[in-house]
C-alpha cells in the first residue's frame, strides 16, 4: 500500500471520528437551549428576547444532528469505495505485470483486455471517489454554516442576556456554552474539510 | 515461472513452479494446467502473490479467454487466495472446489466465475473429451478436499499429499527416493491429521492406474515412486502434534 493510498484511508476514517465529536457537541447545544428555555420561562419579560432565540438554538442543534447523521452514512459508503479503489488498483497493477512479464508469450496479447477493464473499473473508482468527496465537502460547509449561525445566535444571546436582571449570569452561560460549541463544531468540521479537500481535484 | 510438460496426448498438462521471483517468505506452490484444444483448467492456481507470473506463464500455452476452468483441491491461501484476481481476468469460467468451502472461498471475491460445487464424494470435470475425476482427500489435510485424476494421461495430482519443502532451484521430479523421505517425513506427520483418513485414501488411490504423482509442493512422483510413496506414507503416523 502506498503513503498516499494510506493518508486516504485515514482522511476518510478520520471523518467519522471528528464528526462523532461534533454530534456530542450538537447534542450539548440542544440541552443548552433547553436548559434557556427554563431560564427564559422563569424570568418572564425580563428575557422577552431571550426566549425565541432558544427556540432557534434547539432547531440549529437538531438539523446539525440530522446533518452529521447523515454525513457519517456518506462516510461509510466514501470508506467502502475507498476500499473498492484500493482494490481495483492492486488488479490493474497485477494485471500491467503479468502483461509486462507474458511479453514474448504466444497469447500475451489477450491480456490486453482484462488490463484495459481494469484500468477502466480503477480509473471509474477514481472518478466516484473524486465526486463523493466533492458532495461531503458541500455537506460539511452545510455545517459549517449552521456552526457559523450558532455563533451569531451566541452573540446575540449576550446581548438580550444583559438585559436579563438576575438572569444574566445563566443566561450568559447558555450563551458561553453555545458559542463553545459552535468553536468546537468549526475546528472540527474545519479539519475534515482539510483532510478531504486535496482529494478533491487529485 | 518454470514450466514443465509431463503429458502430451490428445491433450497436455503442464506443471509451473519454482518461480524465481517469488517473495522468500511465501511456500514455494506448484501449479497445474490441463489444456485442451480450446479450453484450459488451472489445478491450484495459487496465492494473490503469484497471479501475475502465473497469468504470464499460461498466455505461453492458452489466450485469457480459453482459460475457462479452475479447481481449488482446498481452501487454503497458497492454493487458491488469487481466486478474486482471476474473477476479475476471466469473464466465462468457472471454479471446482469442495462444496464445504463455498462460502468460505468466496471471501477471495466470486462474482464474474461460476462456484461448482463439489460434494463430498467427487465428481468429474469434462473439458472438451477429456473427463477427469474428482477423488475425495477430505482430512489430507483440510476437511474439505479433493485431487483430480485423469485416467488418460495417468496422473493424480494430489494437493498437499507428496508435498515437500525444498530450496529453490529443486528439480520437479523425486531422483532418489530414499534421500527424499525425509525432506517429507514431518510435512506429512504434522500437516496431515488423520490415520484413518490418510488409509482410506491409500486404497482408494491404490486402484487407480497412475504414472505420475503431483503434489502442489515439492517433487512430482513418477513410475515405481508412486508405489514406494504410496507405501512410506500407508506405514506413516500422521497427526503428531496432538
Amino acid at each position: 500500500m502506498t503513503n498516499q493510498t494510506k493518508a486516504q484511508f485515514i482522511a476518510v476514517a478520520s471523518i467519522t471520528s471528528e464528526l462523532s465529536a461534533v454530534m456530542v457537541v450538537a447534542k450539548e447545544i440542544s440541552l443548552a437551549a433547553a436548559n434557556a428555555k427554563a431560564i427564559a420561562f422563569r424570568a418572564g419579560d425580563k428575557a422577552k428576547g431571550f426566549q425565541p432565540i432558544t427556540d432557534f438554538i434547539n432547531e440549529l442543534a437538531k438539523e446539525t444532528i440530522e446533518l452529521v447523521t447523515n454525513i457519517n452514512i456518506y462516510a461509510l459508503v466514501l470508506y467502502r469505495l475507498t476500499v473498492e479503489e484500493f482494490q481495483k488498483t492492486v488488479t490493474y497493477n497485477k494485471f500491467e505485470l503479468a502483461a509486462k512479464m507474458a511479453e514474448g508469450a504466444v497469447h500475451a496479447k489477450s491480456m490486453q483486455e482484462p488490463v484495459d477493464h481494469a484500468k477502466l473499473a480503477m480509473q471509474d473508482c477514481q472518478r466516484r471517489f473524486r465526486r463523493d468527496v466533492s458532495q461531503l465537502l458541500g455537506q460539511l460547509e452545510a455545517v459549517m454554516h449552521h456552526a457559523r449561525a450558532a455563533r451569531v445566535i451566541a452573540a446575540n444571546s449576550r446581548i438580550e442576556a444583559s438585559q436579563a436582571g438576575e438572569y444574566l449570569q445563566s443566561l450568559q452561560a447558555v450563551a458561553e456554552s453555545v458559542d463553545k460549541a459552535a468553536h468546537t463544531i468549526h475546528d472540527n468540521v474545519q479539519r475534515c474539510r482539510i483532510a478531504l479537500s486535496i482529494y478533491r481535484n487529485s | 515461472m518454470k514450466m514443465t510438460k509431463i503429458y502430451e496426448g490428445s491433450h497436455q498438462w503442464i506443471m509451473f513452479g519454482r518461480d524465481e521471483g517469488k517473495p522468500n517468505n511465501i511456500i514455494d506452490t506448484n501449479q497445474y494446467v490441463v489444456r485442451t484444444t480450446n479450453r484450459c483448467l488451472l489445478l491450484d492456481p495459487g496465492g494473490a502473490e503469484l497471479f501475475a507470473p502465473m497469468m504470464a506463464a499460461v498466455l505461453h500455452h492458452a489466450p485469457v479467454n480459453q482459460i475457462t476452468d479452475l479447481f481449488a483441491s482446498h481452501q487454503d491461501p497458497d492454493v487458491i487466495s488469487s481466486l478474486g484476481l482471476w474473477d476479475q481476468a476471466l469473464t466465462n469460467a468457472k471454479l471446482h472446489a469442495p462444496a464445504l468451502w463455498e462460502g468460505f472461498l468466496r471471501h477471495y471475491s466470486c462474482d464474474s466465475i461460476e462456484y461448482v460445487p463439489i460434494p463430498d464424494n467427487g465428481g468429474s470435470i469434462k473439458l472438451e473429451s477429456v473427463e477427469l475425476q474428482l477423488i475425495p482427500a477430505h482430512y489430507l489435510h483440510s476437511s474439505g478436499n479433493f485431487h483430480v485424476y485423469d485416467p488418460q494421461a495417468k496422473i493424480l495430482m494430489s494437493g498437499d499429499v507428496g508435498g515437500a519443502i525444498e530450496g529453490p532451484g529443486t528439480p520437479v521430479f523425486v531422483d532418489n527416493f530414499a534421500a527424499h523421505v525425509e525432506k517429507m517425513r514431518y510435512w506429512h506427520q504434522r500437516w496431515m491429521p488423520s490415520n484413518q483418513a490418510k488409509r482410506v485414501w491409500i486404497e482408494r488411490v491404490r486402484n487407480l492406474d497412475i504414472d505420475i504423482l503431483a503434489p502442489q509442493h515439492g517433487r512430482m512422483f513418477k513410475g515405481d515412486d508412486v508405489k514406494r510413496f504410496l507405501d512410506w506414507f500407508d506405514a506413516l503416523q500422521v497427526g503428531i502434534a496432538v
